[in-house]
């Protein structure tokens, strides 16, 4: 048919525009260009691109704002105004939550119908309070006593958090919700990269134990089970072996 | 160097990347000092191990995508590819034109190619870097640069050519 080789496809010329090719396989491309104008009109709409963009976004005055100054010297967290938006969606959420759970709670009930409103009610809680900066947890996990008795007390059990450390996450807290149920309780951890997970817990009464079933809500994901008249969530946005891991700690300390 | 003076070092490079990544500056600060705090927090537990750029941009890039997750919820954030495409006008005549057809053309971008294709137009990450800081392998990392690019040229008139498709 024809001996020219075939044009060069745009994941080719990615890695040769942004430098990641060894210098014989750019040679390589830089050859083919000359006789192949759709590359060459590609290439310059990736500069023109980067132009944009760097035009869009300048590098910022070097002078750099007090309050990232403080955040950066300061080990406790300052109190952040401009958060108040923050604090809305909150709100928002969990206006959410309560009417994700009286929907529900109109519906047919059928055998599993707690569990999944308690997988749902997990994983709102869990959107509404992991994007929070000033007050992601009630009782910080530094008033640890504090936090048992009075969570014990909210929910009418023993209240201990798992140890997640070994898996790299630090307990920061925890908070009681209101739940179909009753108070729910909600810990939250956070590993040293920032990511966050919860474990939520409510009073499941007359349910049977269960093994870990999984459910999903856009990127969260939760297993959740149910043990000795109590329901349990393990959520976060991780990949399902990830996440199974931190179930069976959570399972293996709560019995 | 100490580690809080390395970091401080790297604070304009996640100012520009969060002001483009919320396109707004002030927005863009939250989230900056968001991941500072984090970061300060979590010094004591992070292993040595790695870059320290890449583990900033990991907490910053992770709180973007807490705050995203509710904003999705909404519901006012749709994949690029079930929006109808709108004609655009040619760049070039009009430079204020075009980077304002950019910029609309960035924030319709789906989160994590706009997150991708930002790490390396504005930061100049190398794959590996860019990789890292997503925590993700390379060979997606490149896949989702060129969607991103490709999307952007549909978006802005500028695909021409229908040849020219991914590999996948």
């Amino acid at each position: 048919m024809t001996q020219i080789p075939a044009p060069l496809i745009e994941e080719d010329l990615i890695a040769y525009f942004e430098g990641a090719l060894t210098s014989e396989e750019h040679d390589r491309i830089t050859a083919r260009l000359d006789a192949d104008p759709q590359a060459q009109a590609l290439l310059a709409d990736w500069t023109a691109q980067n132009d944009a963009l760097q035009q869009l976004y300048p590098a910022p005055d070097p002078a750099l704002p007090d309050r990232l100054t403080r955040a950066l010297h300061q080990a406790a967290p300052p109190t952040a105004p401009s958060w108040q938006g923050w604090r809305i969606a909150v709100m928002v959420g969990m206006l959410a939550i309560g009417t994700a759970s009286g929907w529900i709670a109109h519906g047919v009930a059928r055998p599993g119908q707690a569990q999944v409103v308690l997988a749902q009610a997990a994983m709102s809680a869990h959107d509404t309070f992991v994007v929070e900066v000033v007050h992601p947890v009630e009782v910080a996990a530094t008033q640890r006593d504090h936090m048992d008795s009075w969570m014990s007390k909210r929910m009418g059990t023993d209240m201990r958090p798992p140890d997640l450390d070994a898996a790299g996450f630090r307990l920061m807290g925890g908070r009681i919700l209101p739940s179909d149920s009753g108070p729910a309780g909600l810990y939250m951890y956070e590993n040293g990269e920032g990511q966050r997970i919860t474990l939520y817990v409510s009073n499941q009464p007359g349910q049977s134990d269960s093994a870990f079933r999984f459910a999903t809500q856009g990127d969260t994901q939760s297993l959740y089970w149910n043990d000795a008249d109590l329901g349990y969530a393990v959520v976060g946005d991780m990949p399902r072996p990830a996440l199974r891991a931190l179930a069976d700690r959570v399972y293996d300390q709560l019995i | 160097m100490t580690a809080l003076n390395e970091i401080e070092s790297h604070i304009p490079a996640l100012r520009r990347y969060a002001h483009a990544l919320m396109r707004d500056l002030d927005a863009g600060d939250d989230l900056v000092q968001d991941c500072l705090e984090r970061a300060v927090a979590a010094l004591p537990s992070r292993r040595p191990d790695g870059s320290l750029k890449a583990w900033l941009f990991r907490i910053l890039i992770n709180r973007h995508r807490d705050i995203l997750r509710r904003t999705a919820r909404a519901g006012h954030l749709v994949a690029i590819e079930n929006l109808p495409v709108e004609p655009a006008t040619p760049a070039g005549q009009d430079g204020h034109m075009a980077l304002r057809e950019t910029e609309a053309a960035i924030a319709r971008l789906p989160d994590d190619q706009r997150r991708a294709l930002l790490l390396v137009a504005l930061e100049g990450a190398s794959f590996d870097e860019a990789a890292a800081a997503l925590e993700i392998p390379k060979g997606t990392f490149m896949s989702r640069l060129a969607r991103a690019r490709a999307a952007l040229r549909t978006m802005t008139g500028r695909a021409d050519s229908v040849r020219r498709k991914t590999h996948e």
